[in-house]
């Protein structure tokens, strides 16, 4: 046939059938935009009808199926599904709608006798036990389901097939090592299924778990350690899910920083200091497998997080070694020098400190400078120099220097010259939490009026220095020598915050009863509100209840109601307790 | 005496006794012998005044709930225990004397208002398991808050008869098809649904049962029971759809293979018996053990993300405080459009409800209502969709609302006027 020839039969053919296929087309279109709509009934028809003339279409059929899940009426593609797999009876996805709607017309010897004329076809392929056993799982039964995957493992010859699988089978089943066992195969497969095996693991019951972690012990293999410290990680212990991940980390720096963070990402939003400590130890190890800003930045973190673990030694070698590192970016470096000082300060080495900030004259601008030097006065303060401190200060004359020397007075016992001090220093000094305290520290001063008393200042000295106990008693000693409306119920309060933030609830109880009289003292509603407040933590509410109707009632235009009210409310059980 | 009539009754009795008193008549001022408490804006915790209400009359004080008078006050007799309890919990009680009252009582004479005595402390049950689901219920917390008295009951207690020594009860999250609220297999694993499975299991064998869903079904008709016989029931959330669906639904299979072990039955919908429900008919049940959702009552369909509708605003309905005195307490409130929120079951599909049923609030245009009301037998019933008023999409896990914190909400207002509302009847209804 000539080329002529050719095009004018091919001509011949194009248009014999377009109208047929043309009709098809719009047919198949328009089912597929009725399903879209959501008018899944006349979707149905419209399928229909485009299988009625060709019953294996695939598209239509898929279509048909959809619509018939929508309506929950899928038992009824059995004619169509039926149809298409005489059209086409070695196809997959036919087997696979036939197998579906039989199991919605919950037949399950219909769906195993169709999984096996399926398999039959190519008994290497997971797909039909897969099929079977997931119908049989939505179901609820657990146990046909593993039939279903055994079966198709036995069939298929590998001992990792639909381990996957299997394992969902045993969660539902309650068996937990069996679904470890079972996630194990199916991440040495495929690794992706890690974050499934995660979730599903994640919530065994806890006596389980030690049965879990014995298994997970006995398993070679970076993948089975990797679990475990992910596990460990969510079931609470965080350093012991270091520990097995540490021990494991693969050779490959890339794939050791994928597990590095993953791991870091579950452990992230957990606080205190165990989890914090984790946290600095993943951080360490990510930066000693990074290079350039990266490495500083995980340095910096991981320093942070043991200085917040406690551990202010390892975050100082940490900061010393991206200050002193050559390849440090310049902000890096000067962030780690200056918070090297810090943490000097908080190891109670003041001298250290200004040695430090001597040698980084140049490179620290002069507000960051006198920042740093305010800390280091605060720190010989707290340290018992208040003359040191007082030098140092000298040459300060902002707020925050104000506030400051405001205290280092305190500490002297000059209560005036201190009033002065931390009124100049106003509002802005600092943070709001400082703020906060200078007000509180104020209110105190007014109430004791006298101009100095050194045993104040050396008591809160000892507050300072950590030694609660002693403050309390020297506190308490002061205010005996007080009346008790010229500072005494004053200083009993202030005595009894400390005592109380420091867990000696005794010494507190006792401190906030004293600061409850007079009776119409200015400090009676705080004493009382402090005193139902220690009494509800201390799982007393009836007798917080009483305490707390006594303000109200006693004291009905105190700005403290408002409060008292929330937390008579939670001693009674009227609001969540937060 | 049906409590609508008796209401009534009451109440023109009472104003009776001021008849010929005009506002501003000049009566004698004598010391303040009452307390009103008022639920307009001067009012500083709206919920918590239900509760000094409701504790006045535990103390046998004889009080008044003032309907549609600034926003539904309440009258107290100015008692020492009163007054500090208002004063412990924060409530405005503004004290009056003998001749304010009178003006009250003229100008509610005048208006559409009415004066309700409040008479009778009524014993209040909470449906709620053993166990504490990882949500809230917006009753028990209102309760809590407002500090009314309540005691708790599940199915053993409602199977054998339990609910006759309460005069009100209420039903919140509770799934009366026994399908564990369809979390079934979107949760499966959850400890929290292990342990609800197990216990409604062996709750239902304990009771005899067979499976959780015919056992919930004898839940179900026995608090249909309990209203017919003059109870009153005030449901929310899951619990209104499933409670119509589980006392239409006898010797009809509803429930998805995982609860009962059978397939539901996929003519389920044409074979429901609807003159046994308290509010709808004519819905149909949604068979997909995979969708959360119940049946096409809801209107807002949260759980099925292409039948989802938006949050709006509910209005509520005003009725004659004098003719119809229990729509009107049930309404009072200083807002009268509320934002809306979802729950499992949120709203009500009008073509769903029957006609006997009264509509307290809906959202203006939409093919939904909020809020319905109606009778059985002797008895009463009110449904109010949604989860919780001040959490507009309460997740599974959230912590529960501190109402401290709405002190004014005028949704969980709509929830206490029920449960003060049956404090209006004078008598025992049921034998």
């Amino acid at each position: 046939m000539t080329g002529a020839a050719s095009r004018l039969t091919g001509l011949f053919l194009l248009t014999a059938v377009a109208p047929v296929w043309a009709q098809q087309t719009e047919a198949a279109r328009r089912a597929f935009d009725l399903e879209r709509r959501g008018s899944y009934i006349e979707a149905i028809a419209a399928y229909r009808t485009v299988l009625a003339t060709n019953p294996a279409d695939p598209a239509a059929l898929f279509g048909l199926e959809r619509s018939l899940v929508a309506i929950n009426k899928l038992g009824e593609i059995l004619p169509e599904a039926r149809g298409a797999l005489k059209a086409n009876p070695t196809s997959g996805p036919l087997h696979g709608i036939l197998l579906r709607a039989w199991a919605a017309r919950g037949e399950p010897d219909s769906v195993r006798a169709v999984a096996e004329r399926w398999a039959a076809a190519d008994p290497r392929d997971e797909t039909p036990y897969r099929e079977w056993g997931l119908a049989a799982l939505a179901r609820r039964d657990a146990g046909d389901a593993r039939r279903a995957f055994l079966t198709g493992r036995e069939q298929v010859g590998r001992p990792d097939a639909l381990a996957a699988e299997l394992a969902q089978a045993a969660v539902q089943q309650q068996d937990w090592p069996q679904a470890l066992r079972e996630w194990l195969a199916a991440i040495g497969r495929v690794p992706g299924y890690r974050s499934s095996a995660l979730a599903t693991l994640s919530s065994t019951p806890e006596a389980e778990r030690p049965v879990l972690l014995r298994l997970l012990g006995t398993e070679r293999g970076p993948g089975a350690r990797r679990l475990e410290a992910e596990l460990r990680a969510r079931w609470g212990d965080p350093a012991g899910g270091f520990e097995a991940l540490s021990t494991s980390l693969p050779q490959n720096r890339a794939a050791a920083i994928e597990a590095l963070v993953g791991f870091l990402d579950q452990i992230r939003s957990q606080t205190g200091p165990v989890a914090r400590r984790a946290q600095a130890m993943t951080l360490t190890a990510l930066a000693e497998r990074s290079t350039g800003p990266q490495a500083t930045r995980f340095r910096l973190d991981a320093a942070q997080a043991f200085s917040e673990a406690g551990d202010q030694a390892a975050a100082r070698r940490l900061l010393e070694g991206v200050a002193a590192d050559s390849t440090s970016p310049g902000a890096a470096a000067s962030t780690a020098a200056t918070t090297v000082i810090a943490v000097l300060l908080a190891e109670g080495r003041p001298d250290e400190a200004e040695r430090r900030l001597g040698g980084l004259a140049r490179s620290v601008p002069p507000s960051e400078r006198a920042a740093l030097n305010r800390q280091i006065a605060w720190g010989w303060a707290r340290g018992g120099r208040l003359g040191r401190a007082d030098t140092l200060l000298a040459r300060d004359s902002t707020v925050d220097g104000l506030a400051v020397r405001g205290r280092v007075a305190l500490l002297r016992g000059r209560l005036a010259a201190a009033a002065a001090l931390l009124t100049e220093a106003g509002p802005f000094a600092g943070t709001r939490e400082d703020a906060t305290a200078r007000a509180t520290m104020l209110a105190l001063l007014q109430a004791v009026k006298a101009d100095s008393l050194a045993a104040l200042g050396a008591a809160l000295l000892e507050l300072e220095r950590g030694d609660t106990a002693a403050a309390v008693t020297a506190i308490e000693r002061v205010a005996a020598a007080l009346p008790a409306d010229g500072g005494g119920a004053e200083l009993r309060l202030y005595a009894g915050s400390a005592a109380r933030a420091t867990g000696r609830t005794e010494d507190a109880e006792r401190l906030f009863r004293a600061a409850r009289e007079p009776a119409g003292g200015v400090s009676a509603p705080a004493a009382s509100l402090a005193l139902g407040r220690l009494l509800l933590e201390t799982d007393r509410a009836a007798a917080a209840v009483q305490v707390l109707e006594q303000l109200i009632l006693s004291y009905p235009e105190s700005a403290l109601v408002p409060q008292a009210r929330r937390t008579l409310d939670q001693a009674r059980g009227a609001v969540p307790r937060t | 005496m049906r409590r609508r009539n008796f209401v009534a009754a009451s109440a023109s009795a009472l104003l009776g006794l001021v008849s010929g008193v005009r506002v501003g008549a000049a009566v004698p001022r004598r010391s303040a012998s009452w307390l009103l408490v008022p639920m307009d804006d001067a009012q500083s915790d709206h919920l918590k005044a239900y509760g000094l209400a409701f504790r006045a009359l535990e103390r046998g004080e004889r009080s008044e709930w003032l309907l549609n008078y600034r926003y539904g006050s309440f009258l107290l007799p100015a008692a020492t225990g009163t007054a500090r309890d208002a004063s412990l919990n924060g409530v405005v009680a503004e004290p009056v004397d003998d001749a304010a009252v009178l003006a009250i009582r003229a100008e509610i004479a005048e208006g559409n208002m009415d004066a309700v005595p409040l008479e009778k402390v009524p014993k209040v049950a909470v449906y709620v398991p053993p166990n504490a689901p990882p949500w809230d219920d917006a009753v028990t917390m209102a309760l809590n808050y407002a500090g009314i008295a309540f005691e708790k009951v599940w199915d053993p207690e409602v199977v054998r008869g339990g609910l006759k020594k309460y005069d009100w009860l209420h039903l919140h999250h509770e799934d009366f098809t026994g399908q564990y609220s369809k979390f079934y297999l979107n949760y499966a694993g959850a400890p929290w649904l292990r342990e609800m499975v197990q216990r409604n299991t062996a709750t239902a064998q304990s009771l005899g049962f067979g499976s959780v869903p015919e056992e919930k079904k004898a839940v179900a008709r026995a608090i249909g029971a309990y209203v017919e016989q003059g109870g009153f029931l005030f449901a929310m959330c899951t619990a209104t759809e499933t409670l119509d669906l589980a006392l239409a639904s006898p010797g009809v299979d509803i429930a998805a293979g995982y609860a009962d072990g059978t397939p539901a039955d996929p003519d389920a919908t044409a074979k429901l018996r609807w003159d046994h429900a308290l509010a709808f008919q004519g819905a149909r049940v949604e068979l997909s053990p995979t969708t959360p959702v119940f049946s096409d009552i809801d209107g807002h369909q949260v759980n099925s993300l292409d039948r989802r509708q938006p949050l709006g605003s509910f209005q509520l309905f005003n009725f004659s405080a004098k003719i119809d005195p229990v729509a009107t307490m049930l309404v009072q409130n200083h807002r009268q459009v509320i934002p809306d929120f979802y729950g499992l079951t949120t709203s009500f599909n009008r073509r769903a409800l029957k006609p006997s049923v009264t509509v307290l609030a809906d959202e203006a245009g939409a093919a939904w209502v909020k809020y319905i009301h109606g009778d059985r037998g002797e008895g009463t019933w009110t449904f109010f969709g949604g989860h919780d008023p001040e959490d507009p999409q309460h997740q599974i896990g959230d912590l529960p609302t501190d109402l401290a914190l709405h002190p004014h909400s005028p949704g969980y207002r709509l929830i206490l006027n029920n449960v003060l509302f049956p404090a209006a009847k004078k008598k025992e209804l049921k034998t």
